[in-house]
């Protein structure tokens, strides 16, 4: 059984509208996709009907297709057509594995649980929040967390630790770094900043200190 | 892995290298069904096959038998010899080997993938299939007691370029024949004249239950194209397969009708499916986790 937790799995602004994603969650396998309207999807990376990877697949406009027979699926993971046969309604039987899905503070979270209870957690505001930069970090989950709340300690500014690690820096920018446990030996952070450093030039001040961040941990 | 201990893919029959691949007097080492072998070629085109022990050192001596441009053996008792197919005894037709593809996945995965013309429009497109005629019409399954195969008859898709001698779109026929869970083969007419049809097989070996060469022997009715041209068109095509095979998860293949919904098209694949489940076949087979 997957536990019932949100996990962040991308930054939003990286997921574009009429794409499919792949994204490891646990060592699960998810398509992250987006129609051409901008909704986003989080599905298991397997089509129903012969198990091609739906991350593969090509959006066309509110529906993920799958790359190996064309069959449409839309956002409720209904199958709505069979190309072999088009006059054909597909059965209701043949619908991809949803699971639950958020955007929120720049990013977009999943939750693998098949009845999920748990809240996201709170960051406050959803308003204001702005794409930093995701890194790739060697290790469970603990262990990136760990090192990347040391790492923030010595920045200026006040950390808080948690499911995600924040940082308070001294002119009111707070660094959220949201994590993806990817498998035992591969952690996603995603990083997403608010306030006055926040903006589209101080956003790449801050993605090239996450980037230093990553290489201090990574040589260590 | 180890070698299988599963009696049904012992028992069979399986390609492990081409005719030409090894020089007299060498040898090559590969793998069939997990068990390391050694092929060692004799002075003239006489083939020995052993299988190498943990210690490296050659064991037990294998069966060997050198048929469609193809190396076979196996690691048991078959109960079925190697299928005859008539077309490659026709001296005007172009025999051609292509040596043999890597593939990462389960030998099945591969056979159901030859025997699919529902995806001819969506990888194969411009040549195998149009992007704007995806249909594929009814066609019958038929499970041949007598020889133990499964065949798929009256098989029609519409082509813009069948094969490197055709010009221009057309209706193919095709005839789609199982013959052992390691080898498939399609009849396919594409010449003017309706009973002479181009055979090509695939011959499967698996290495271990989701690596697999493949062996792509034809004997091709063309006088226009060389065996190079051929070939090069045929691996053409089954490299945009093998970008779907080694997509497809689990690799192994299940046997369970409600874990992969088949649709009509897929009569040939369900035939499929149930005749490995009523052979018991366990090597390559996902076994779902209990819940």
């Amino acid at each position: 059984m997957p536990p019932d937790q949100w996990n962040a799995v991308a930054l939003d602004s990286q997921i574009r509208a009429s794409s499919s994603n792949p994204v490891i969650v646990n060592d699960y396998a998810v398509a992250l996709w987006r129609s051409a309207s901008g909704q986003v999807n989080a599905w298991e990376d397997r089509c129903p009907h012969r198990g091609m990877r739906l991350s593969l697949g090509f959006v066309e406009g509110e529906q993920l297709r799958c790359i190996y027979h064309g069959w449409g699926y839309a956002p409720d993971g209904q199958c709505r057509q069979i190309p072999a046969h088009p006059d054909l309604t597909p059965p209701k039987t043949i619908c991809a594995r949803r699971h639950a899905v958020e955007r929120r503070y720049g990013l977009i979270w999943t939750n693998l649980a098949d009845d999920p209870q748990a809240a996201l957690p709170d960051l406050g505001a959803d308003e204001g929040w702005v794409a930093v930069r995701s890194i790739f970090l060697t290790g469970g989950v603990q262990e990136a967390r760990k090192a990347v709340a040391g790492d923030l300690a010595e920045w200026d500014g006040t950390v808080s630790d948690g499911d995600v690690v924040t940082l308070e820096m001294p002119d009111g920018t707070r660094l959220a770094a949201a994590f993806q446990p990817v498998d035992a030996g591969s952690t996603g952070v995603h990083f997403v900043a608010r306030g006055p450093a926040a903006t589209a030039e101080g956003r790449h001040g801050l993605a090239r200190q996450v980037v230093q961040l990553r290489n201090r941990i990574e040589n260590n | 892995m180890t070698a299988t201990t599963d009696p049904v893919a012992r028992n069979e029959w399986i390609a492990c290298g081409w005719l030409g691949q090894i020089r007299p007097g060498a040898s090559h080492d590969t793998m069939v069904l997990g068990q390391p072998i050694r092929i060692t070629r004799k002075a003239g085109d006489g083939y020995r096959i052993a299988e190498i022990g943990e210690d490296g050192a050659e064991g037990r001596e294998l069966p060997v038998q050198t048929r469609y441009t193809c190396i076979f053996t196996t690691l048991g008792e078959p109960s079925r010899p190697l299928p005859e197919i008539a077309e490659f005894d026709e001296p005007d037709r172009i025999v051609v080997g292509c040596g043999n593809v890597g593939v990462n996945t389960s030998p099945y995965r591969l056979v159901e993938n030859f025997l699919d013309m529902a995806h001819f429009s969506f990888i194969h497109v411009d040549t195998l299939g149009a992007t704007d005629k995806t249909e594929v019409l009814a066609y019958r399954t038929e499970h041949r007691k007598d020889v133990d195969e499964i065949w798929a008859v009256d098989c029609t898709f519409f082509q813009p370029a069948a094969s490197k001698a055709v010009k221009g779109g057309q209706m193919t026929r095709y005839q789609y024949r199982v013959m052992s869970p390691f080898s498939v083969m399609l009849y396919k007419n594409i010449s003017e004249d309706s009973d002479r049809n181009d055979a090509i097989c695939v011959f499967i070996q698996p290495l271990t239950e989701t690596r697999c060469l493949a062996y792509m022997p034809m004997a091709i009715v063309d006088n226009e194209n060389t065996a190079a041209d051929i070939a090069d068109f045929q691996q053409s095509i089954f490299l945009q397969d093998r970008v779907i095979l080694e997509n497809q998860r689990p690799a192994l293949l299940p046997l369970d009708p409600t874990y992969e919904l088949p649709t009509r098209a897929d009569a040939s694949s369900i035939a499929f499916r149930r005749w490995l489940k009523a052979m018991d076949i366990r090597f390559g087979i996902y076994e779902k986790q209990a819940a």
